[in-house]
C-alpha cells in the first residue's frame, strides 16, 4: 500500500469517525451522571438541518455550528424536563426524542434538499493543507480538531475538576450525592444540555464535513454507533477517542477493500456493518470478566432520581 | 395537488361508514375528474427517484389539468404498510395508482385483486395481472451515453461505480456504461461498489473518496442523491454523472451530463388510457427514444468531439441501430456470453446477473 | 398570588391513571392543531383526521388491528419484563430472529402441506426470540453486563442478518436477483380471520396474551415473584425467590414473544423475509408498555393509540396533504405529553396561595 493511498485513508477515517466521536462524547458525559438518553439520532438530526439552514443562508460555517448546537441542546431539554423533572423513563423518551427529531428535521428541511452548500474547511494555509503528508495535520475541518479538544477537555473536567467529580458521584450515587447538599437533578440537567449541544454539532458536521447538502435521516444510525461507542469505551474519554478511529476503520475499510479488490473484500457488508455493535458487547464482555462481576458503566445509568425528602 | 375540503373529506368518510370493510365495492362516483395516487419509497426532495416521479405528477396535473387530480404518500416502507395505503388511495376513489419501487409488487397484487375496477401500474416490477401493469425505463441506455464520454475522457482509464444492490437493473447499467467506455478505449476497467442502501448521503461519499483513492477518475452512482458527485467535484477528479435528474447545482464541474427520468409521457398515456377506457395491462420499457430517458446538459468540461461522439451513440440507441450490447460480449471469465452478431434481448437484459470484461466484479 | 408545588401521592391516583392518558392525548390535539396551523395546514382537519377518521372509518379498523397486534403482544413481554426491573430494550432484535426462524421453517418446508408447519413456524419464532434474549440474561447472570447495551447491541446486529440472509443464502431464486427470500407456500401463510379483510389470526391472538399476562401478572405465583423481584430485590431475597432465575424469566418471556409476534408478521402481512422486514415494532412496543403503564390490558389501549396515530398520520398526508414528516412530530407529542402527563398519577398539583404581604418565606 502506497504512502499516499494511506495517508487518504486516514484522512477519510477520520472524516467518518468525527461526527460519531463528536456525540459519542457528549453522551459520555450524559450517561456518566447516570442518565441514557437514546435520542441521540434524533438531536443529531436537529442539528444536521439547522445547521445547513444556516450555512446555507448565511454562508458562516462557525455560525451554523453554533446555532446546531443551541438547537440540539433545546431538543435535550425535552428530554431533560420528562425525565429529570417529570421523572418520566429515560429509555422511552429518548425513543419518542428521535422519533421527534427524524419529523421536525424532515419538516424543517423540505424546501432545503435541492440545495449544495460549501464544506467547514481547514483554515490553515493552502500549502499546509495541500501538502501530500502535512494534510494529515493541517487538512482537517476545524470541527476535526475541536472533537479532539473536546475529548481532551471532557477527560480534564471527568477526572480533574471538582465539577467532574461531583458529576461523577451522582452517576454513581445519586442518593449520597443529594445528601452531601449537590443537586442531583441539576447536574443532570447541565449533563444532558451538554450532550444536546455535542449531537447538534455532531448532526451539523453530517453536511459540513461529510457531504455537503441536507437530505432526510441523513445521519443513518450514526446517534447508535455514538450510544454504543460510549460502551466500547468504557465511558473513558481517551478510549472513545481511540475506539471512534476505530469504528471508522471498519466503517471505511469496507468500502477501501470493496474499490481495491483484496481478502477483505469477501467479508460480507452485513458483517462489517454488524461489526462495531458485536465488538461492543465483546469489550463489555471482556471489561466485566477482569473485573470479576461489574462493569464500569456508571451505577445510576438510566434509574430515575427521585429524592427521598 | 388536491386539497380536499371538508365536506367532500366528511363525504368520503361517511360514506365509508356505510360500507362495511374490504370486498364491497369501491366507490362508484360519477365525477368527471380521473383520481389518481402515487406511492412513493422516500422523500420527494432526494432530487432523484422519488423527486422525478414526483415532477411527473405535477407534469400530469399540468398536462391534463381538470381532467385528472392527483395525490401522493410519500416515504411508504415497502411492506404492509404499501399495503395500507394501496388499499386507502383505491377506496378513496383512485382509479389509477402508481406504485413506485420494487418492493410494492406483492402488495399490489394482492390489493389490485380486492379492486378489479382500480388500475395499478407497478414500476420497475415483473409480476402482472388484468388490472396490473408494469413499467420502467431503459436506463441502461442513457448509461451507454455515460460510457462513451468516461471512455473518451478518463485519463486513467478507470471508473467507479456506486450501486445500492446487485439486481439486474444496476448490473445492466454498470455493463452498459463499461461496454460503451471500452468501445472507445478497449483498456478501460470499471470497479462497482454497492453500499445496500438507496439513499444515505455519508456512506455514498465515503465510497467515492476509497474509489478516487485508488485510482478511478470517473464515477458514476445508482443511489438516490448526489452525494457521490459533490465528492467528485471536491477532489477535482474527471468528473461524473448525475443520476435520476439534473445534479449540476451540486457539481456545477464535475457534472459531464446526466441521466433524467421523464415519467411525465408514461404518466400522462397511461392516464389517458384510463380515461378514454383504452388501458390494457402490459409491460412497458420506453427510453431514450420515446423521451423517458433523457440526456441532460453536457458538461463545460467535455468537448466538443466528445460530445459529438455521445450524441452520435445516442442517435444510434433511438435509431435502434447501435451495437454497443451487440456481441461478441464476453464475462469477466472471459466466457463469451453473447455470440457475435447476436444483441442481448430484453429477456437477457432483464435477468442478468453476470458482469462484462472489464468490470472488476464484486466479491 | 398562586404557586404551585408538587406533592407525591402516597398511593399512585385512580382516577388520575385513567384521566392522565385522556389529558394528553386531548392536549396534544390542541398543540398539534396549533402547530400545523401555524405552518400553514388546516391544523383542525389535521388533528381529526389523524384522531378521529381512523376510528370513525370502518375501513380503518382493520389496519388499526393489524397494526396494534404486534405491539401488544411485544408490549406485554416487555410489560412483565419491566416490573421485574429487567430492562430489555432489544425486543426490535429479539422480534427480527423469531422472524428469521420463523422464516427459516417455512423455507424449509417449501412446497409441503400440512397443518403442522404454522405451529412449527410459531414454536420456532418464540425460541427464536428466547434465544436472542437468552444472550442478554446469560450475560447479565453470568457476568453483570448491563441488559440495556446489550440487548440493544444485539438489536443492531439482527437487522444485518436479515440482509444477509435476503441477499445471499436464502435470496428468491425466481426474484430477479431483488434481496428477499420466496413467497411462502400457503401452509406457511398466517390465515385471514374475516374473509376479504386483512385481519388476521394474530389479532385475537394478541387479545389473548394481553389477558394470560395480566393474569399472570396479577394471580399467579411467577407473576409475584416477577413484582416482588422488581420492586424490591432485598424483600425478594429473604422470600426464597431467586434474582438470577426472575432475570431469566423476564428475559425469556419478552423475548419469547418478541419472536412470536415477529413469526405472526412475516407469516401473515410480509408472507416472505424481506429488508424491511425490521419494522420498529419492537422499539414502539417499549413505548407501548410505558403508556399502558405497564400493565397487559392497559398496553393494549396503548397500542391502540400508537396505531391510530400511524394510521391517521397517513391518512392526513393524503385528504389535506400534510407532510409525512408531520405525523412523526405529532407522533412525538403525544408520546412527550403521555410520558409527562404520568406524573399526575404520582403527584398532586397543589396550589400554594401567597399573599403578596406575607411573601418573604
Amino acid at each position: 500500500m502506497s504512502m499516499d493511498l494511506l495517508i487518504a485513508i486516514c484522512m477519510t477515517v477520520i472524516g467518518a469517525a468525527t461526527p460519531i466521536l463528536l456525540a459519542a462524547t457528549g453522551e459520555l458525559v450524559v450517561e456518566r451522571s447516570g442518565v441514557l438518553n437514546l435520542g441521540v439520532e434524533g438531536m443529531m438530526l436537529i442539528g444536521a438541518v439547522t445547521g445547513f439552514i444556516v450555512m446555507f443562508t448565511t454562508g458562516n460555517p462557525w455560525l451554523a455550528v453554533f446555532v446546531a448546537a443551541i438547537a440540539g441542546l433545546l431538543s435535550s431539554l425535552i428530554f431533560a424536563v420528562l425525565t429529570l423533572s417529570l421523572s418520566a423513563n429515560q429509555t422511552a423518551t429518548g425513543l419518542a426524542l428521535t422519533i421527534f427529531g427524524t419529523g421536525f428535521s424532515a419538516l424543517a428541511g423540505q424546501n432545503y434538499s435541492a440545495q449544495p452548500v460549501e464544506l467547514f474547511r481547514s483554515i490553515f494555509p493552502p500549502e499546509l493543507v495541500g501538502h501530500q503528508v502535512l494534510r494529515l495535520v493541517f487538512g482537517h475541518s476545524p470541527l476535526v480538531y475541536f472533537s479532539l479538544l473536546m475529548v481532551v477537555a471532557c477527560w480534564w473536567f471527568l477526572n480533574r475538576s471538582r465539577a467532574g467529580m461531583i458529576l461523577r458521584a451522582v452517576g454513581e450515587n445519586d442518593h449520597s450525592a443529594h445528601s452531601l447538599g449537590y443537586s442531583v437533578i441539576g447536574v443532570r440537567y447541565a449533563a444532558v444540555a451538554f450532550g444536546g449541544a455535542m449531537a447538534g454539532i455532531a448532526g451539523a458536521a453530517f453536511p459540513l464535513l461529510l457531504t455537503p447538502q441536507w437530505a432526510e435521516r441523513m445521519t443513518a444510525g450514526g446517534g447508535w454507533i455514538a450510544v454504543a461507542l460510549v460502551v466500547f469505551a468504557s465511558w473513558r474519554p481517551f478510549r472513545l477517542l481511540a475506539g471512534a478511529y476505530l469504528f471508522g476503520l471498519v466503517m471505511t475499510m469496507e468500502l477501501y477493500s470493496k474499490a481495491g479488490g483484496g481478502p477483505l473484500s469477501a467479508i460480507p457488508a452485513e458483517l462489517w456493518a454488524a461489526m462495531p455493535y458485536l465488538a461492543t458487547i465483546l469489550v463489555l464482555v471482556l471489561i466485566s470478566m477482569r473485573r470479576s462481576g461489574s462493569t464500569s458503566a456508571p451505577a445510576c445509568l438510566g434509574k430515575p432520581f427521585i429524592p427521598s425528602s | 395537488m388536491i386539497r380536499i375540503n371538508r365536506r367532500t373529506a366528511l363525504m368520503l368518510g361517511g360514506s365509508a361508514m356505510a360500507l362495511p370493510l374490504v370486498g364491497g365495492r369501491a366507490f362508484a362516483q360519477a365525477e368527471t375528474p380521473l383520481k389518481v395516487a402515487f406511492m412513493y419509497i422516500g422523500t420527494i426532495n432526494d432530487n432523484g427517484w422519488n423527486y422525478a416521479h414526483n415532477q411527473a405528477r405535477l407534469a400530469l396535473e399540468e398536462e391534463l389539468g381538470d381532467m385528472v387530480e392527483t395525490t401522493y404518500i410519500e416515504n411508504v416502507p415497502e411492506g404492509p404498510d404499501a399495503e395500507r395505503v394501496l388499499r386507502d388511495f383505491a377506496q378513496a376513489g383512485n382509479k389509477l395508482i402508481f406504485a413506485t419501487s420494487f418492493g410494492y409488487g406483492d402488495y399490489v397484487l394482492k390489493v389490485a385483486q380486492q379492486f378489479p375496477d382500480v388500475k395499478f401500474e407497478h414500476a420497475t416490477g415483473y409480476q402482472r395481472a388484468d388490472n396490473v401493469a408494469t413499467y420502467n425505463a431503459r436506463f441502461h441506455e442513457g448509461r451507454a451515453v455515460c460510457g462513451t464520454i468516461a471512455g473518451h475522457m478518463s485519463e486513467t482509464g478507470q471508473a467507479g461505480y456506486i450501486g445500492s444492490f446487485p439486481i439486474p437493473e444496476v448490473v445492466l447499467g454498470i455493463n452498459s456504461f463499461t461496454l460503451a467506455a471500452r468501445k472507445i478505449n478497449p483498456e478501460f476497467t470499471m470497479t462497482p461498489v454497492f453500499i445496500s442502501t438507496w439513499n444515505n448521503p455519508a456512506r455514498e461519499a465515503d465510497a467515492a473518496r476509497a474509489m478516487i483513492d485508488q485510482g478511478i477518475d470517473i464515477i458514476a452512482q445508482h443511489t438516490d442523491g448526489p452525494a457521490a458527485l459533490q465528492v467528485a467535484q471536491e477532489r477535482g477528479i474527471v468528473g461524473g454523472f448525475g443520476q435520476g435528474a439534473d445534479m449540476s447545482r451540486f457539481a456545477p464541474d464535475a457534472q459531464l451530463t446526466s441521466i433524467i427520468d421523464n415519467w411525465a409521457p408514461h404518466y400522462i398515456a397511461t392516464a389517458r388510457e384510463v380515461i378514454d377506457g383504452t388501458w390494457v395491462s402490459e409491460d412497458v420499457w420506453p427510453g431514450l427514444a420515446e423521451g423517458e430517458v433523457v440526456i441532460g446538459p453536457y458538461g463545460e468540461k467535455v468537448p466538443e468531439d466528445v460530445v459529438a461522439d455521445a450524441e452520435r451513440v445516442k442517435q444510434e440507441i433511438i435509431e435502434g441501430t447501435s451495437d454497443i450490447w451487440t456481441g461478441p460480449i464476453r464475462d469477466t471469465e472471459g466466457n463469451v456470453r453473447i455470440e457475435e452478431g447476436q444483441t442481448m434481448t430484453d429477456e437477457q437484459m432483464l435477468t442478468i446477473d453476470w458482469y462484462v470484461e472489464g468490470v472488476n466484479p464484486p466479491a | 398570588m398562586l404557586q404551585y408545588r408538587l406533592e407525591k401521592r402516597a398511593e399512585p391516583s385512580r382516577i388520575m391513571l385513567y384521566a392522565a392518558p385522556v389529558l394528553a392525548v386531548v392536549l396534544a390535539m390542541i398543540i398539534g392543531a396549533t402547530i400545523f396551523a401555524a405552518i400553514g395546514y388546516d391544523g383542525i382537519a389535521a388533528v381529526r383526521e389523524i384522531f378521529l377518521t381512523p376510528l370513525t372509518n370502518s375501513y380503518k379498523w382493520q389496519d388499526l388491528a393489524i397494526k396494534a397486534a404486534p405491539l401488544i403482544i411485544i408490549g406485554v413481554g416487555l410489560a412483565v419484563c419491566y416490573r421485574a426491573n429487567v430492562w430489555n430494550i432489544g425486543a426490535e432484535g429479539q422480534y427480527v430472529v423469531g422472524g428469521v426462524f420463523a422464516t427459516g421453517v417455512a423455507l424449509a418446508t417449501y412446497g409441503m402441506s400440512g397443518w403442522w408447519i404454522l405451529p412449527l413456524m410459531a414454536l420456532a419464532g418464540a425460541v427464536g426470540g428466547m434465544a436472542y434474549a437468552a444472550i442478554p440474561a446469560f450475560l447479565r447472570t453470568r457476568l453483570g453486563v448491563n441488559e440495556i447495551l446489550t440487548s440493544l447491541m444485539l438489536t443492531y446486529a439482527s437487522v444485518q442478518l436479515v440482509y444477509y440472509l435476503v441477499r445471499a443464502p436464502w435470496k428468491d431464486p425466481m426474484g430477479m436477483g431483488f434481496p428477499q427470500t420466496r413467497l411462502f407456500s400457503e401452509a406457511a401463510r398466517l390465515p385471514t380471520l374475516i374473509p376479504g379483510t386483512i385481519v388476521h389470526v394474530g389479532v385475537p391472538i394478541a387479545i389473548v396474551v394481553a389477558i394470560i399476562g395480566w393474569f399472570v401478572m396479577k394471580r399467579s405465583l411467577m407473576g409475584f415473584q416477577v413484582r416482588v423481584v422488581g420492586a424490591a430485590p432485598q424483600a425478594a431475597r429473604y422470600g426464597g425467590f431467586s434474582h438470577t432465575r426472575t432475570i431469566w424469566l423476564a428475559l425469556l418471556i419478552s423475548g419469547g414473544l418478541a419472536g412470536f409476534a415477529g413469526m405472526l408478521e412475516v407469516s401473515g402481512p410480509f408472507q416472505r423475509l424481506v429488508p424491511g422486514f425490521p419494522t420498529n415494532y419492537g422499539y414502539t412496543a417499549i413505548i407501548a408498555a410505558f403508556l399502558g403503564r405497564l400493565n397487559p390490558i392497559g398496553v393494549i389501549f396503548a397500542s391502540l393509540v400508537l396505531a391510530i396515530t400511524f394510521v391517521g398520520g397517513e391518512l392526513a398526508q393524503t385528504t389535506i396533504g400534510l407532510p409525512n414528516a408531520a405525523s412523526g412530530i405529532f407522533q412525538a407529542l403525544i408520546l412527550f405529553l403521555l410520558l409527562a402527563a404520568d406524573l399526575l398519577v404520582r403527584y398532586r398539583v397543589r396550589s400554594v396561595s401567597t399573599s403578596p404581604r406575607g411573601a418573604t418565606t
